[in-house]
Formats: C-alpha cells, sequence, structure tokens
C-alpha cells in the first residue's frame, strides 16, 4: 500500500504525443480509475507506472520511492492484463504461485499461499488445469489471484473486464470491487467504459488525447464536467449538447429566449443538459418544443428523441409512455440540471 | 496414447470417405518415397554377390556394414564427426538464434526492420562463392581439416535461417506473457527462460530439426574444407567411389547411417508440433 505520484509525466514517440505532461497523485488504498476513449494515453501512462514504458520525461514515486527507472520487478506492483497474460504452459496453481516463486518463497509456503487465494476468488476446484482449459471469467480470475497473492503495493489493472460477455462483466467487476476494498491496495484500473469508471472509482481521471480533462470522484464528475468533452463521454446515452447564445443573462437557443436559466453574458455557448434531466411537457408549457424523431424501448426505460431545430434532444422517460412518431412535444429542464460550456475552449462556465 | 488413437481411427473414417483414386494416388506416391529406403536397407544387407542383382530375396549378412567400418571406409569415425559437428553447431546456433530472434521480435533498433533483413540477405551469396576464400582463411588460421571449422561454417548459415524462423514465433506470441512475468518479479532473461522459451518450444523445435537436417547432410563445405580428420558422413559416402568402381553394398551401409537419426528425431520431436500450446494465452 502506497501513494503514487506522478510529476510532469509525459511520453512521446518522435513527434507523437502519447501523455502530455500530466501530474496526478493517488492516494494509498484509492481506487483511481483512467477513463478515455482509445488513445487518449491511459494505458500508455499505466504502462509508464508498471516499467513496461520508459516515460521521455517526468518521474512515477511509489511511496518514498522514485521508481522511474526502475525495472517492473523492483516496483513491487501487479498487473492485470486486458488478454489475461496467463502462462499458458503452466497450472493454474503455478500460474498464481509464480510470483511467489521468482521472489525465492519456498515451496511448501507458495502452495499455500496460492491454495488461500484461489479460494479467495473461488479457484480451489481448478488448480490443476491449464488456462486453455478455461472459460474466459475463469482465466481472468486467474490472473486476479495471481496479481494479489503477492500483496503489492499498487494494483495495475488494464481493462480487465473488456473480454468478458455483459453478464460475466458485472459480476467479475463486483468481484474486483470486493477485492480491492477487502484488501485496501492502492489500485489504478484503466477502462473506457463509464459504468465501469462510475462504480468502482473512489476518483476518476477522464483523460483524452494524453491530457487529464478532469480529475474527481464519479459524482462530481458526472454531475459537473468541467469540459465539453468529459460532458459528451460520461454518461449513456449522452448529455444533449446544443449550440446557444447567452447574452445579459439570457438564453438564445433554438429560436427561443429563455431566461432565469444561467446569468451572465458570454457570447456563443453550449448548453448541455442530460436526457435523465428533461422531462416532457405539453408544447405550451414546454421551454422547447420539438417533433418525436425516434422512439426507443430500453426495457427499464423509454428514450424519445425530439427533433428541436434541426437538433436532436434525448429524454429518458418513464418506461411505461408511449407516443407518435412526429408528434410535437414540449422539453422541460431544470436551472440546476443545466450545464453551459465556452463554445470555443469547451470549459465549464458556471462557477457554482 | 488414448488421444492419438482416437485421432488415428478418426482420420481412419475420414480414409473411408476419400474418393478411391485418391486413396489409391496416396499409395502410389508412398511407395514411390519409400522404395529408395527400403533398397538402400535391403542392399546394406545383401551379400556383395546379390548386389548389383534385381533380386529381392537374399541371405542377410553382415559383411558390407564390417568393411564400412574398417579401412579405408571407417564409417565409425566419420559418424563421430558427423555426430560432433552437428552436435556442436545446434548447441551453438539454437540459443544465438533464439536470442536474436528474441531482440527482432520485440526491441527497436535504429535502422528498424533492415537488420533482420540483412542477416537473411547474407545467405543470397551461392556457397561456391565464398568456398575458396574460406578455404584461405581457414587454412591461415591452422583450422583445414577440423570439426571447428565445420561448425563455424555449418553455423553462417543455420543462424540466419533458424533466426528467421523463431523470429516468426515470437512475432505471433503476445507480449502479455513476459510482461506479466517481469511484472511478477522476473528479470528479463528470466521471463524469457520460463515464460517466452516454452511457449514458443513447438517454432524452436521446428528451427532445430530444420538445423539438425541442414548440418547432417551438409556436404559442399566438408569436401572441400575436410581431406582424413574431420570427414563426415556424407562426404565418406564419396570415398566408396573408387578406382574398381562403386562399392554400392558400402554406401548402403553409410546410407543406414545418414538416414537413422533423421529418423529417430523427427519421431521425437514430432509430438511438439501436434501441441498448441499458444492456444489458451489470449482470450
Amino acid at each position: 500500500m502506497a501513494v503514487v505520484r506522478l510529476v510532469n509525466l509525459e511520453k512521446r514517440w518522435g513527434d507523437v504525443v502519447g501523455v502530455a505532461n500530466q501530474s496526478l497523485e493517488i492516494n494509498d488504498g484509492e481506487f483511481m480509475v483512467f477513463l478515455g476513449p482509445s488513445g487518449c494515453g491511459k494505458t500508455t501512462t499505466m504502462r509508464m507506472v508498471a516499467g513496461l514504458e520508459m516515460p521521455s520525461a517526468g518521474e512515477i514515486w511509489i511511496g518514498d520511492h522514485n521508481v522511474t527507472h526502475a525495472l517492473p520487478k523492483d516496483r513491487d506492483v501487479a498487473m492485470v492484463f486486458q488478454n489475461y497474460g496467463l502462462y499458458p504452459h503452466m497450472t493454474v496453481r503455478d500460474n498464481i504461485a509464480y510470483p511467489l516463486k521468482v521472489r525465492g518463497t519456498a515451496r511448501a509456503a507458495r502452495a499455500a499461499q496460492a491454495e488461500e487465494v484461489a479460494r479467495k476468488v473461488e479457484l480451489e476446484q481448478l488448480l490443476d488445469r491449464h488456462p486453455r482449459e478455461l472459460s474466459g471469467g475463469q482465466r481472468q480470475r486467474v490472473a486476479l489471484a495471481r496479481a494479489i497473492v503477492r500483496r503489492p503495493q499498487v494494483f495495475l489493472m488494464d481493462e480487465p473486464l473488456s473480454n468478458l460477455d455483459a453478464k460475466l462483466r458485472s459480476s467479475m467487476r463486483a468481484e474486483i470491487w470486493r477485492l480491492q476494498k477487502e484488501l485496501n491496495v492502492t489500485t489504478i484500473y484503466v477502462t473506457h467504459d463509464q459504468i465501469e469508471a462510475m462504480t468502482l472509482a473512489h476518483r476518476v481521471a477522464v483523460m483524452n488525447k494524453g491530457v487529464i480533462q478532469q480529475l474527481g470522484t464519479p459524482e462530481e464528475v458526472y454531475n459537473r464536467p468541467s469540459n465539453l468533452f468529459v460532458a459528451g463521454f460520461m454518461g449513456s446515452p449522452p448529455m444533449n449538447l446544443l449550440p446557444a447564445r447567452l447574452t445579459d443573462s439570457v438564453i438564445d437557443i433554438a429560436g427561443k429566449k429563455l431566461t432565469g436559466l444561467a446569468n451572465g453574458s458570454h457570447g456563443d455557448v453550449v448548453v448541455g443538459v442530460r436526457p435523465e434531466d428533461v422531462a416532457l411537457s405539453s408544447p405550451e408549457m414546454g421551454l422547447l418544443t420539438g417533433q418525436v424523431y425516434m422512439f426507443e424501448l430500453t426495457g427499464e426505460a423509454v428514450l424519445i428523441t425530439a427533433d428541436v431545430q434541426g437538433q436532436k434532444v434525448c429524454v429518458r422517460c418513464e418506461r411505461s409512455l408511449r407516443c407518435e412518431i412526429g408528434a410535437t412535444v414540449g422539453l422541460t429542464f431544470q436551472r440546476e440540471h443545466l450545464h453551459v460550456f465556452d463554445a470555443q475552449t469547451g470549459a465549464r462556465l458556471q462557477p457554482d | 496414447m488414448k488421444a492419438r488413437d482416437a485421432k488415428q481411427r478418426g482420420a481412419g473414417g475420414a480414409l473411408g470417405g476419400r474418393p478411391r483414386w485418391q486413396t489409391v494416388l496416396i499409395w502410389v506416391v508412398t511407395i514411390i518415397w519409400f522404395a529408395p529406403v527400403v533398397w538402400i536397407v535391403a542392399t546394406a544387407f545383401k551379400p556383395r554377390a546379390d548386389v548389383f542383382s534385381l533380386t529381392v530375396f537374399f541371405k542377410p549378412t553382415l559383411d558390407s556394414l564390417l568393411a564400412a567400418f574398417s579401412p579405408p571406409y571407417l564409417v565409425g569415425e566419420r559418424l563421430w564427426n558427423s555426430i560432433v559437428v552437428t552436435a556442436g553447431t545446434l548447441a551453438i546456433a539454437l540459443p544465438v538464434s533464439t536470442a536474436a530472434a528474441y531482440a527482432f521480435s520485440r526491441y527497436r533498433f535504429p535502422g528498424g526492420q533492415a537488420w533482420p533483413l540483412i542477416l537473411l540477405a547474407t545467405q543470397f551469396l551461392p556457397p561456391v562463392i565464398i568456398v575458396i576464400p574460406l578455404f584461405v582463411v581457414f587454412k591461415n588460421l591452422d583450422l583445414l581439416d577440423t570439426r571447428l571449422s565445420l561448425m563455424i561454417v555449418n553455423l553462417s548459415f543455420i543462424v540466419p535461417y533458424a533466426t528467421w524462423m523463431i523470429k516468426g514465433f515470437f512475432d505471433a506470441l503476445p507480449p502479455d506473457m513476459e510482461e506479466a512475468a517481469m511484472i511478477d518479479g522476473a528479470s528479463r532473461l528470466r521471463a524469457i527462460w520460463e515464460v517466452v522459451v516454452p511457449v514458443a518450444l513447438p517454432g524452436i523445435a521446428a528451427a532445430a530439426i530444420f538445423s539438425f537436417v541442414v548440418s547432417w547432410n551438409e556436404f559442399f563445405f566438408a569436401l572441400v574444407l575436410t581431406r582424413d580428420h574431420a570427414v563426415t558422413l556424407p562426404v565418406a559416402l564419396m570415398s566408396a567411389r573408387t578406382e574398381q568402381g562403386d562399392a554400392w553394398d558400402i554406401m548402403a551401409s553409410m546410407g543406414l547411417f545418414i538416414i537413422a537419426p533423421m529418423l529417430l528425431i523427427s519421431r521425437f520431436v514430432q509430438r511438439y508440433f501436434v501441441k498448441g500450446l499458444v492456444s489458451g494465452a489470449v482470450r
């Protein structure tokens, strides 16, 4: 267990910037999720912490040690790979015990520890199998067991659930959450799945183009996205983003002038509101009006997309609601649910 | 063993469903391939009088074998030379090629992908062109007619090909495994030895068989660079062409020793080709 500090960390390959001068401190025992689209630098950052990539500049600290140039084996970290990274020629037992073996633990002790850890992830029946005889979920549990068997300072998890089917993914997610809570080991978890980020993280670092866009609790990141990228990336279906103008506390949007929703003057802005924060109303009562463009049944809700002067606005409604395509509807939302961003820089405008 | 029996039964079943002309063709090809081998074995055990006849029935004798082992043919010593040269070549070629293949597969070099190609390009020179300079070099080094000179020459063409063969296998291995091993606490060398090599064993075994066959059968350089002490079996075969005519019985006896290890070794290493070790590593 240790604090992980990244200080002005940078990775470039020639002119290509992988990670651009980022600093971050991950607290002792914290579950930190790096979230972003592919190619955003999240995996590269993790691989630099693991020692599998050398940073072009900056420092990495684990606890009191500067490990920037240390070999992976000297960093006392454990990693779970997207493709599991199991040793195909070894049994499950030998796979789990391998970190102990290379560190010179006696045979009897490592057998006992491997069995104890296997029990923890419910693998005790499969100890003598080879990885090729296991299902995807079982393989990932072996990888987890191998990571926790040694009680490392830091866990690194690189999209560990992305090869699993949806059902297995949610049960493994719960497993990872439980293990991390129980072991209380500082964890870095890389994913592009915002549900995983929301459910697992103590804090989320949303990344794009090698830069951390926002760092905060899942709640903060979801409720107060600090820029347009985060606003568009978090949430499914994504936040509705509409171009507008803000002058003298009046928002000029889709041909309507709305007051009481934001203060000040700013010129061109983008107004964002999440589908679940929009409500349908009669056309006269609506702040905006539009025609029903698409109607989707997701099971637990109904998604209605309305065409508001050429802009598509998605609304999440109660699941019993039905409506006709092309019908005119009104859309309402509350001031506190409205996000206003600068149209040029994408930065959030509201100070509150 | 059980699994293999089942497999063979399965194959037999498939054979039953094969068109008749295919079965016939397979048998014809098999006979064409095996007839000379069978003939060599038969000739080695024929009495001298029957060697030039086409008779199939004869009284087997060890005369020609015994003759082959005594002067001037000395198959025993030639065989030992072949074994030492091939074993020495493999003992050096496999570790060197494996290490080189790993480096080419995993590291970035200034000059990029040119290096493996340059390594292969060294093989574009025909042996006939380099044999004379090699002869001069070995003469000056006092290495003519030594097993060491043959090992050095063998390495010069086995290492490039073996490196390429093994590199292909390493390229296909996901780096996750060795990265996992390094994070688990192994040095890179240990990760290669305990994880990469075992998983790539089918490829390394294939390269080993290839190297063995090439080294064991190498004739041209051995003919030019040896005279007496380091003569290998393929060159010894030539010594049976005497002024009194070709001693086919002696040649057949030598042929037995040239063929035997090949059959043995390919049989022994075959299982590495069958095992799909990589399955289970990913997904």
